[in-house]
């Protein structure tokens, strides 16, 4: 198992005066996400906090009870744990969904989310909405969550058609949860590395600091440090929206594999050989 | 004071006046300041206010949306010359001649809002007519083996593994091949091999993979006694 060291804060910013954004994290059960809610009057606070306590719920029962649950309709693309993760954001789309459907206050609420959790040495990656999760691996920086808005989504189809598109379609969400009765997150799965960073923020940092910023930011402060200097710094430039970030670092992988390895797979041959 | 003039299919059908400081309502039912008797229209379908010095269309959620310029808006800044689709009446904004228009105000989109799906098509099908027809197609890796086995590997899952052990999507024998030796993942940006275990790092066009590097169309991978070639390809 990977050893991380993680932070997050989240800043209502400088414009508004509720905070929308919710975010989870724990480093013994491995799971880190940030939501993003939307919505008028109080709805967008109860629909991050609602996504992010029903996924934190899912994802500990699967750790406390040990047995695994046989899941309804596995995606056969994902391995095991990618399924379970997606299991828990379903299940979170549809709590947002009802109690949007069920109380006239909360009608037309939906949130983000963007959730990373480690299992082993590979990480998963899985992302509903425009908080963005990057991932710092050998001095560079690379967007892992899809951003689903209409910019983003054109963007992909036709390049040219999309950059005629206005402003104002940024901010405009092709998914989001609790937004219809189910949705589909984008999910990736890759590999680890000691000294790998992950950053997961709601769009008020990521709207008013770039990428390389983030990078430069991460790689020379501590998390706990280095989030409070991104918040500083989206706070600085306008702090329009509210804030989150949370950054996590791999410490050391796992020692698997190697010598050791060579070593008990030689012993089991010889097991074989002279059963 | 600015002029809707309300129309269909090139017809005019009647002119209103919108001053400064009044509200204008838009829908099906005869209650809304200008009432229009269509099933496309919603029965309180959209507003116009006096803010400021301008004009602010404000679509309240209606069914079928409300275009402006054969964009959906949710709300927007009326200029000289706007064209409002309701349904499928449209609303002309004109100023008087020599009258004072305010400065074009950028139109708040602070607010983070979700499209309905079926808006979505609908404004992007106006916006861009051949772009929304076409789905964002996302190519799949392929591996074909060059050595060590035959056919090809269609890359389907998002983390394929690649090792001796027999939980692996593609089984690789040796003994310094790692149980699990390698895997490759698909991101949002392309595929990527990873080394994972193992005294057998994979190689990819000859270079060790010591973590993870991006796989490019032709590029070659060695792990233990298999050769594969790698390109994406767009279903």
């Amino acid at each position: 198992m990977v050893a991380i060291e993680s932070a997050g804060i989240t800043d209502v910013g400088q414009k508004r005066t509720g905070n929308e954004d919710a975010f989870y994290l724990d480093d013994d059960l491995k799971l880190y996400m940030v939501a993003d809610g939307m919505g008028g009057h109080l709805a967008g606070e109860v629909a991050s906090a609602l996504v992010v306590d029903t996924i934190r719920d899912y994802m500990k029962h699967f750790k406390e009870e040990g047995a695994v649950e046989e899941l309804e309709d596995p995606d056969e693309t994902l391995s095991k744990e990618a399924n379970r993760l997606l299991s828990s954001i379903n299940l979170a789309n549809k709590g947002v969904h009802q109690v949007a459907q069920s109380n006239e206050d909360y009608q037309g609420m939906g949130s983000t989310v963007s959730a990373t959790f480690f299992t082993g040495d590979t990480m998963i990656v899985a992302n509903v909405g425009d908080s963005p999760i990057y991932l710092v691996h050998d001095g560079g920086i690379e967007l892992l969550s899809v951003t689903h808005n209409v910019i983003s989504e054109q963007m992909a189809i036709n390049p040219e058609m999309a950059k005629k598109l206005d402003a104002r379609f940024k901010h405009m969400l092709t998914r989001g949860m609790g937004i219809e009765a189910t949705v589909e997150a984008d999910v990736c799965e890759i590999q680890c590395f000691e000294g790998d960073i992950l950053t997961i923020s709601s769009d008020g940092l990521s709207d008013k600091v770039s990428p390389e910023e983030i990078l430069d930011v991460v790689k020379a402060e501590q998390p706990a440090k280095a989030c409070q200097r991104l918040v500083d710094l989206a706070n600085e430039r306008g702090g329009d929206d509210n804030i989150t970030v949370i950054v996590i670092k791999i410490k050391a992988e796992n020692e698997k594999g190697g010598i050791m390895e060579m070593i008990s797979r030689i012993t089991s041959h010889l097991k074989k050989i002279f059963h | 004071m600015p002029t809707l003039t309300l129309t269909f299919k090139d017809n005019t059908i009647a002119t209103y006046r919108i001053e400064e400081g009044q509200s204008l309502t838009i829908g099906r039912k005869e209650i809304n300041d200008v009432p229009i008797e269509n099933l496309a229209v919603s029965g309180h379908h959209a507003k116009i206010d006096s803010v400021g010095e301008g004009f602010l269309l404000t679509d309240l959620q209606s069914k079928n949306g409300s275009f402006v310029n054969k964009e959906l808006v949710s709300s927007h800044w009326l200029k000289d010359g706007d064209n409002i689709l309701i349904g499928k009446h449209t609303l002309i904004f004109t100023y008087d001649e020599g009258e004072k228009k305010p400065d074009e105000v950028a139109v708040d989109m602070d607010q983070t809002m979700v499209m309905d799906t079926d808006k979505y098509r609908d404004m992007l099908a106006q916006a861009m007519p051949k772009a929304a027809k076409a789905e964002a197609q996302e190519p799949v890796g392929i591996l074909s083996y060059l050595a060590g086995g035959e056919g090809e590997i269609k890359l389907v899952k998002k983390l394929t593994k690649i090792g001796k052990s027999s939980t692996c999507d593609i089984v690789v024998g040796g003994l310094m091949v790692g149980a699990t030796a390698a895997t490759i993942s698909k991101r949002p940006q392309g595929y990527s091999i990873s080394y994972v275990g193992g005294m057998a790092k994979p190689k990819v066009n000859g270079a060790t993979v010591k973590e993870s590097v991006t796989l490019k169309d032709f590029d070659v991978i060695e792990i233990g006694s298999i050769k594969m070639q790698f390109v994406s390809e767009k279903q």
